[in-house]
């Protein structure tokens, strides 16, 4: 039996009356692709922040690769963040004066220690070889989340997180971002988590919870 | 190639800086303009020093050491006759001695005053180190040339009276003695020294029996910092059986006077200082919240709270060390602008106040930036992510 590497038990955000997320049990197993979808509000982003040890639950447990996260001090939820989860965001969030290799050094700086040549390779792997001095404002969307998915991977998360990776994107650019990180996942083995309001994009991933007012609703398995 | 993290980290720092043209040089700006006036103000006011106390040597000693005369009360019942006071002498050793051990800065000249027998009359004489008295008083009048060794300068009122010119020979007749000297010049110094007659302190002191001995000695204390006052009670220390006084009102004004233009000056850099700091602080809080996202982005990819702050941190420091050496420049400039037009001379390079100037921007880049670094310190990630 796989091991699993989230697991929640009566997981709950409340932003003083408004409960985001009301109690959740949920275990990942270690590789899974999980997608998670609902409407605007319904707490998947209060989820995928929880997990990725960004916010901190109001009630409940949270344990994620054997960690409490509920034990863990600020400073030890940032080095649990750099050593253990790569986020990919739908805004991108790149800093604007780096150009894309050294976004991606950024994330081996605040990880360990920049490597130019690991940074370059990162890149090529997601198909932005010939784009790598060229800072956001030159890049599409596509490009730009590319960059984000070189950025997310570079450290060897266990888990990948993605806040609609898609969402601003166009079909076209949908679908390669898609088939990179299934590549990249069956390269890695890491874990995904992907928050998505598009149910073809949560297509791709093992398993599908649906969230409504901050409550698990239904679960669905796709077929392989 | 592998890039270390320091060098990574100054990389990043400076990219930052450069992205945000407009802003950083407002600040570099702030900051130059903030240290340029400590320079130049510290520049101007250690001209200004040296200056007042040049002026201050014009006018010559401003210390004189005498001896404590033994004094005695004359009188009976309820009648006072008066006082009388034998003649007392200082130790030229012992004084000396004392002025080595007070570490006193200052030019000194021995005296020692007599009287000796010429032509029938007894004359005062006064004994000094030609050179000496040359150094400490330079606006006597000299018609002749200073003496060599056997020759003696007269007083103007002197010469007159005994009828008494410049290549005349005199003799003097002293206790043990009998001097023959030529005259090499009259002096005129418009005081008392017009009615002396100058020799040799040596000379004298062998015509009147009183070898290592002295009347008075004249100081002319140049070291700034202390007040002379101070520098009175702390010879005054070292020699209590003498007595130490100040003899120019002069060199006291322009001692007050230079104090209360140095207080002036810092309490205009000091309204310089606040108004810059002020200024620094809220540019730096500006960039702070503009750059919300980066700093969200930064503590999401596993940035600690040090390891953020320590890039702004980075920023402040960069722009101080900048900002401190334009400002040591342009200061340079406006003291050398000021000292020029106001003392007619240059300003000098003093390295302390490169120091200062470095170390004033430093500060006010890290204290403008105090603020902005708790809200850094204090940002919630996923607020600032989502643009709040």
């Amino acid at each position: 039996m796989v091991e699993s590497i989230i697991e929640t038990n009566g997981l709950t955000r409340s932003y003083g009356d408004i409960c985001a997320l009301k109690p959740l049990d949920l275990q990942v197993p270690e590789g899974e692709w999980l997608s998670v979808m609902g409407h605007s509000g319904s707490g998947k982003s209060t989820l995928m922040n929880l997990v990725g040890g960004l916010d901190r639950p109001t009630a409940g447990s949270l344990r994620v690769g054997g960690e409490d996260l509920l034990a863990l001090s600020e400073d030890g939820l940032a080095r649990f963040r750099r050593e253990f989860v790569g986020i990919i965001f739908q805004q991108h969030h790149m800093v604007p004066y780096l150009t894309a290799v050294e976004n991606v050094m950024l994330a081996q700086y605040f990880h360990s220690v920049p490597d130019e040549a690991e940074a370059r390779s990162a890149l090529e792997r997601v198909g932005l070889g010939h784009r790598l001095k060229n800072r956001p404002g030159e890049l599409s969307g596509g490009e730009q989340q590319r960059v984000c998915i070189a950025r997310a991977i570079i450290n060897s998360p266990k888990l990948l997180l993605g806040d609609e990776p898609t969402g601003n994107l166009d079909h076209k650019s949908t679908v390669m971002v898609m088939e990179l990180l299934k590549e990249l996942r069956a390269e890695e083995r890491f874990t995904v988590i992907m928050v998505t309001h598009n149910q073809d994009v949560a297509a791709w991933g093992d398993r599908t919870i649906y969230l409504d007012d901050g409550v698990l609703v239904r679960e669905e398995r796709m077929k392989s | 190639m592998n890039m270390n993290r320091r060098r990574w980290l100054i990389h990043l720092v400076l990219r930052a800086l450069a992205h945000r043209k407009g802003r950083t040089l407002l600040l570099l700006a702030v900051l130059a303009m903030a240290s340029s006036l400590a320079t130049a103000l510290g520049i101007v006011s250690s001209s200004m020093e040296k200056r007042v106390a040049e002026e201050v040597r014009k006018y010559g000693a401003n210390l004189i050491v005498i001896p404590e005369s033994a004094r005695l009360d004359i009188g009976s019942g309820g009648l006072n006759f008066g006082v009388v006071s034998e003649p007392a002498y200082l130790q030229q050793r012992p004084v000396e001695e004392a002025l080595a051990k007070s570490g006193l800065k200052a030019e000194v000249s021995f005296h020692l005053r007599g009287a000796l027998h010429m032509k029938d009359a007894d004359i005062m004489v006064e004994g000094v180190n030609f050179s000496d008295i040359r150094r400490l008083f330079p606006w006597w009048q000299l018609k002749g040339n200073w003496p060599a060794a056997g020759e003696t300068v007269v007083g103007n009122d002197l010469a007159s009276r005994m009828k008494l010119k410049a290549g005349d020979v005199v003799e003097l007749v002293g206790i043990n003695s009998k001097i023959l000297l030529r005259i090499s010049g009259i002096v005129s110094s418009g005081g008392e020294e017009d009615d002396l007659l100058f020799m040799a302190l040596p000379e004298l002191q062998q015509a009147l029996g009183l070898g290592g001995r002295l009347t008075l000695v004249r100081l002319m204390v140049t070291a700034g910092g202390s007040s002379l006052k101070t520098c009175a009670s702390s010879l005054q220390m070292l020699m209590p059986t003498a007595k130490v006084s100040e003899v120019r009102q002069t060199a006291r004004t322009s001692e007050g006077l230079l104090a209360k233009v140095k207080l002036l000056m810092l309490m205009v850099t000091a309204v310089v200082l606040v108004s810059a700091g002020s200024s620094v602080a809220g540019t730096m809080s500006t960039t702070v919240l503009e750059r919300g996202k980066e700093i969200g982005l930064m503590k999401a990819m596993g940035g600690t709270r040090r390891e953020v702050i320590l890039i702004f941190c980075g920023e402040a420091v960069m722009l101080g060390v900048l900002g401190g050496v334009a400002g040591y420049l342009f200061g340079s400039v406006i003291a050398q602008f000021i000292t020029k037009t106001v003392f007619a001379s240059s300003a000098e390079f003093i390295p302390w106040i490169a120091v200062i100037s470095m170390g004033v921007s430093l500060f006010l880049a890290l204290l403008g930036s105090i603020g902005p670094m708790i809200s850094v310190f204090k940002l919630d990630p996923v607020r600032s992510l989502r643009g709040e």
